[in-house]
This record gives structure tokens, C-alpha cells and sequence, in this order.
């Protein structure tokens, strides 16, 4: 079942009088399951790539369709939703709330889902013990250490079960084998099925992947399986 | 649940930013305090005012003899007489009493010293009517009025301007005029009240001023004191019918005298009060506008360094209308506390005020609620913008931003 489907993918942004072209026709075929990275140096376009397929901007022009849902046309708040349902973010910086404990941190998307209250709880306690940060619900970001923060990001973006887990750069602010950990973390969601993009530029990252696809000049160079 | 969530956000902000938060809302604590203390002083004062009518004459009403006038063509005045104040005396129409004054001012001497004094001649009802209290000795009766008997009751300052005391002067002799006078009584100290001060006066009966002060029958005044459950314009009309009558007034033609209704004096001062505090209101008002727009500076910073939160929030699904709510609710939030520290601290001002100047201690609910919600207002009114910008942020270019 193909989840993410690009057609002749554009994005050109304006830079003063003059257009810049991120992305210049990016066709992709994503199944239900895959394990991708998606390499390439900075200015290829792979963050461009990465916000249209992750719902945080919308294509100049081709077709995008998550889910079978042509979602390039989305205004705002459906773009929202879709995010809210369909997609999980992991971050290079974590991104969680400072003043936050673990379980609040992970229970916002459910919240901005309108789910209920007592069921967000029960919810986000269980993606935290996934993770294995069952006794850490508590703490604040600043009492948890980097991988334990990836690990409460990770558990949030889950929270939802999204089709999606895009990850960007996760193991970019984190020590060799706290980012090991963390990508043991991911393989392992992938055996259970879920589907995983990676966005990195470091090899040793993209081989642990089952397939990797560069991005040069904003075009896709190289498509392989690992 | 997601107000709940607007508010634990507005709540940590605020707290993570406790210093900036108060210096924020300063200017709504200031102008809620103000509002709050002024509506109470305002209050305040209008009871103690009330108070006051009441116990002067609020219910007394003066008459006067006026100039009468007839087609732009002045008549002489026509003074009011004894007779006058006996014919309303014997009208029963209205439960009043009646009492006139023959005021005017004389030298008086004691032992060495003399001074001009004013003195009066009344009733004996008058002390009653004005509500004095004779504290030594007693008040002359209806048959020394009648017998024109030399007795007089002294204000206790005319002993101190004589530079005597009271006691000593009881039941001794008082010279007015070069006549002796047997002081009978003292009254109790009143105090002055605006134009008059019942305690340097000399009360004497009004016969006596009558025939041996003054060799008058004409009085300055009658005064008219209406129980409590009559109503003031009905009793206005029936001195009027009586009055005319006395002085054989024609239809058509104008009054001869007028009557004062103190209350006349009391709507001037509440205006005065109205005016005062409409006045400190639009101060107030002006400080929460100036607040407000503290409030809306500081959301906007608060939105710009808070630019990738609102870009996370948004990724993980948060809508334009989260997004909103959670910056205003902050901002209501900030000038919510703002004005309840506000009222807290105008009650406290007020507190003070009215323990100095032993008033009771109330503050109208409305004026709480009321100000309370407009400091609300204020922040829902000043949040918006700063609101609406956070909503716009695009949620990709946010996550990035540095």
C-alpha cells in the first residue's frame, strides 16, 4: 500500500526579485512499512522535501498524495489535522516544552486531537513505557539527558500513531551511543510496522535504513535499497 | 481541553516570567486600583454626606422673606412676622415643628471682657429641631418666653472667648447690651458646619429677643422640621398655602418668601462628588489603555521568542484557532491577575483612607466585578493582534527559527 506518492514535486521560494528553485520535480513512491533515509548536502532541498511531505508547506505545483489524499491543495488548519493524525516529528533539538514534565509533553498532540482527558493520559503513559521511560514521567526535559529527552520526543510523536515518523537529524545533538540507542529505538518500531523516514547526512545513519534516497539540486540522484 | 491547555501554557509563561509578568501589568494594577478606590471614596463620601443632611437640617426646611415682584416691578419685602410662624404652628395638616429665629449680633460681657456675639431668639423647641444637646444646666421654657424672662443658653466657645469656661458661667450673670442675662444652660460642643457654628451663639426665647434685644417682630427665619415619613415636596406646598394666606398673597402673584430645602445643597455636592469621580475614572481608564498596550508590547515579544514553540505546537497539529486562544488567554490572564492585584490593593488604599476618616469600609460588588472584567477586556482587546501573529507564523520556517 503506498502511503506518500509525489508527481513532478515543485517548491520554488522568492528570494527578493529572484526565484529559487528547492525542489525541481520529485517523484516518490513510499510504502506502508518502509524504513527510509534521505540524504544529501545542505541546499540540496532534503528539508524542502521533507516540510511538503511532512504537511508543514505546500508544493508550488505537482501532486502530493498521503494516504491516498491529494494533500497539496490543503488549506491551514486541514494541513493541521493531518499533522495531528497522520504525521510524527522527531527533531534534531528535541523540541519539547521546557517547562513541561514528559507525560504533559507527550499528551499535547492528543490534546490538540480533542481527545479526552483521561484518555490522553493513559495514552501517553503507554507510548513513554514503549520508549522505556516508564519511571521518568515527571521529570522536566531539564532533568532527563539528551537520549531520555529523543526518547520523550520520540513517544510524542507517536502518541497519535501517525502513518508517518519523520525524524530529522535525531541523532544529530546526541553522543555515538545515545544515537545508537535511539536507532535501535527506531529499528524496532520498524519491525512492528511502523513506516520511518529518516532525514540525515551522515552515512552511518542512512545504512541502518533500508533505503536510501539522495537528493542533489533538488532533484532525487540515487534510490537504492540497502 | 484545549483551554485547559491554553491555560497551563499562559500560566507557566507567566511564571517563567514572573518579573516581567508583574512590571507588565503594573499599569493595570494601578488603574483598577485607582478605579477601585476612587468608586469607594465616591461612595464614601456620599454616605458620609447623607449622614451629615440627615443630621443637619436634611430634613429642616429654612424660610426666608424675599423681594416681591409683580410685572418686572419690585415691591418692598414683606417680612416674615411671629404671627407668620404661629399660623404654620397651628396648621396640622402636616406633622412639622415650627420654630422662628430673630438672629442678629450684640456685644455681651462677662466680668471684664466683652465681645460681639451672635444671638438669637427662639422657640424652646429650636435644640430639638436642630438636634443640640445642652450638656450643663437645662433650656428656657414656653413661660419665661412668654414672661420675657433674661435667660440665655451660650454656645461653650463664647466662655472661651470671654476667656472663662462654661461652669463658671452657669447660673451667673451675662451682659447683652449693657442688660444682664442669667445663663441657664450650655450646650454641647457641634462643632462648625460650613457657614454656621452653633457654638459661639447665644440663644435667648423669642419674646425676650423680640421685645428687649432687638424691639422687633419680624424674624430672619422660620425654620420647619418634617418627620421622617413626610414627604418634603407636600410639606414645601403647604407652607406655601399657609404663608400666602398670611400674607394675603393674590392668584397670580409671586411669593413674598422663599423656602431653602437644604437637600438643594446635598445634589449640588453629590454632582461635585459625580464629577470627581468621573474624572478619576478617566485617568483610570487611560492607565488601563496604556497597560493594555504593555500587555500587547510584551505579547509581542513574547510571541517572537516563543517563534519555535508556536512552530512545534503547529507540527504537532495545533490549529490558527489554538494558537490564538493560548496568546490570548495568556494576555487575559496577565491583566486578569493584573486587576485583581489591583482590586486588592485599591481596597487596601481605601482601607486606610476610610479608617482616617472613620467611614465604614464598602466597596460596591459591581465595582469589583465590573473592573475586574473590563481589565479582561482590556487583555482580550490587546491580545489579539499579538495572538494573530503567532496563528500566521508558517510552522516550517518557526521550527528553524533561531
Amino acid at each position: 500500500m503506498s502511503i506518500i506518492k509525489t508527481v513532478e514535486l515543485k517548491r520554488s521560494f522568492e528570494m527578493g526579485t529572484q526565484s529559487v528553485e528547492a525542489l525541481k520535480g520529485i517523484d516518490l513512491n513510499v510504502q506502508a512499512g518502509e524504513f527510509i533515509a534521505i540524504m544529501g548536502p545542505s541546499g540540496s532541498g532534503k528539508t524542502t522535501l521533507m516540510n511538503i511531505i511532512g504537511c508543514l508547506d505546500t508544493p508550488t505545483s505537482g501532486q502530493y498524495l498521503l494516504n491516498n489524499q491529494e494533500v497539496s491543495t490543503f488549506l491551514d488548519d486541514d494541513l493541521a489535522m493531518i499533522r495531528n493524525k497522520e504525521i510524527g516529528f522527531v527533531f534534531q533539538s528535541f523540541h519539547l516544552l521546557a517547562r513541561s514534565s514528559a507525560l504533559d509533553n507527550v499528551m499535547l498532540p492528543l490534546k490538540y486531537a480533542g481527545e479526552k482527558k483521561n484518555i490522553a493520559i493513559d495514552r501517553a503513559k503507554k507510548a513513554l513505557l514503549d520508549v522505556g521511560l516508564g519511571d521518568r514521567m515527571d521529570h522536566s526535559p531539564s532533568e532527563l539527558s539528551g537520549g531520555q529527552q529523543q526518547r520523550v520526543a520520540i513517544a510524542r510523536a507517536l502518541v497519535n500513531s501517525p502513518s508517518i515518523l519523520f525524524a530529522d537529524e535525531p541523532t544529530g545533538n546526541l553522543d555515538s551511543q545515545t544515537g545508537a540507542d535511539v536507532m535501535n529505538l527506531f529499528k524496532q518500531l520498524h519491525q512492528n510496522g511502523q513506516t520511518i523516514i529518516i532525514i540525515t547526512h551522515e552515512e552511518e545513519i542512512a545504512n541502518q535504513a533500508q533505503r536510501v534516497i539522495t537528493i542533489r539540486d533538488g532533484l532525487i540522484e540515487t534510490d537504492k535499497l540497502v | 481541553m484545549l483551554f485547559a491547555e491554553s491555560l497551563y501554557s499562559a500560566i507557566n509563561a507567566i511564571k517563567a516570567n514572573a518579573t516581567r509578568s508583574f512590571l507588565t501589568s503594573l499599569a493595570i494594577i494601578i488603574g483598577t486600583a485607582s478605579v477601585i478606590a476612587m468608586i469607594a471614596i465616591g461612595e464614601g463620601a456620599q454616605n458620609a454626606l447623607n449622614n451629615e443632611i440627615d443630621n443637619l437640617g436634611g430634613r429642616v426646611l429654612s424660610v426666608y422673606a424675599s423681594q416681591r415682584k409683580r410685572g418686572g416691578v419690585t415691591y418692598g419685602s414683606n417680612p416674615l412676622i411671629i404671627k407668620d410662624a404661629e399660623a404654620l404652628r397651628n396648621d396640622k395638616k402636616i406633622d412639622w415643628k415650627i420654630t422662628p429665629s430673630i438672629e442678629g449680633s450684640r456685644q455681651i460681657k462677662f466680668g471684664n471682657n466683652n465681645m460681639s456675639a451672635g444671638i438669637s431668639g427662639h422657640w424652646t423647641n429650636y435644640f430639638d429641631i436642630q438636634g443640640y444637646k445642652i450638656s450643663s444646666g437645662r433650656n428656657f421654657t414656653e413661660n419665661e418666653n412668654l414672661a420675657r424672662k433674661r435667660v440665655a443658653v451660650i454656645g461653650p466657645k463664647v466662655a472661651t472667648e470671654l476667656k472663662t469656661s462654661p461652669r463658671a458661667m452657669l447660673n451667673k450673670e451675662l451682659l447683652i447690651s449693657g442688660v444682664p442675662f442669667k445663663v441657664i444652660g450650655i450646650l454641647e460642643s457641634e462643632g462648625s458646619s460650613g457657614w454656621r457654628s452653633p457654638d459661639d451663639n447665644v440663644y435667648v426665647p423669642l419674646l425676650t429677643a423680640s421685645d428687649r434685644i432687638y424691639g422687633r417682630k419680624t424674624v430672619n427665619s422660620i425654620s420647619v422640621s418634617i418627620s421622617n415619613d413626610q414627604n418634603i415636596e407636600e410639606a414645601m406646598v403647604a407652607i406655601e398655602q399657609v404663608l400666602r394666606r398670611q400674607h394675603d398673597i393674590g392668584p397670580g402673584v409671586d411669593n413674598d418668601f422663599r423656602i431653602n430645602d437644604w437637600s438643594q445643597y446635598s445634589d449640588l455636592r453629590k454632582e461635585a462628588t459625580a464629577i470627581f469621580t468621573i474624572l478619576i475614572t478617566g485617568i483610570a481608564g487611560i492607565s488601563l489603555l496604556v497597560g493594555g498596550i504593555g500587555v500587547m508590547n510584551i505579547m509581542l515579544v513574547s510571541v517572537t521568542e516563543r517563534t519555535r514553540e508556536i512552530g512545534l505546537r503547529k507540527a504537532l497539529g495545533a490549529t490558527h484557532k489554538a494558537i490564538m486562544m493560548q496568546f490570548i488567554v495568556e494576555a487575559m490572564l496577565l491583566c486578569l491577575l493584573g486587576g485583581i492585584v489591583g482590586v486588592i490593593l485599591g481596597a487596601g488604599m481605601f482601607y486606610i483612607f476610610a479608617s482616617f476618616q472613620e467611614w465604614t469600609f464598602y466597596i460596591p460588588l459591581g465595582a469589583i466585578i465590573g473592573s475586574i472584567t473590563f481589565s479582561a477586556a482590556v487583555g482580550l482587546f490587546f491580545g489579539i493582534w499579538p495572538a494573530r501573529r503567532a496563528a500566521k507564523l508558517d510552522p516550517a520556517l518557526s521550527l528553524r527559527y533561531e
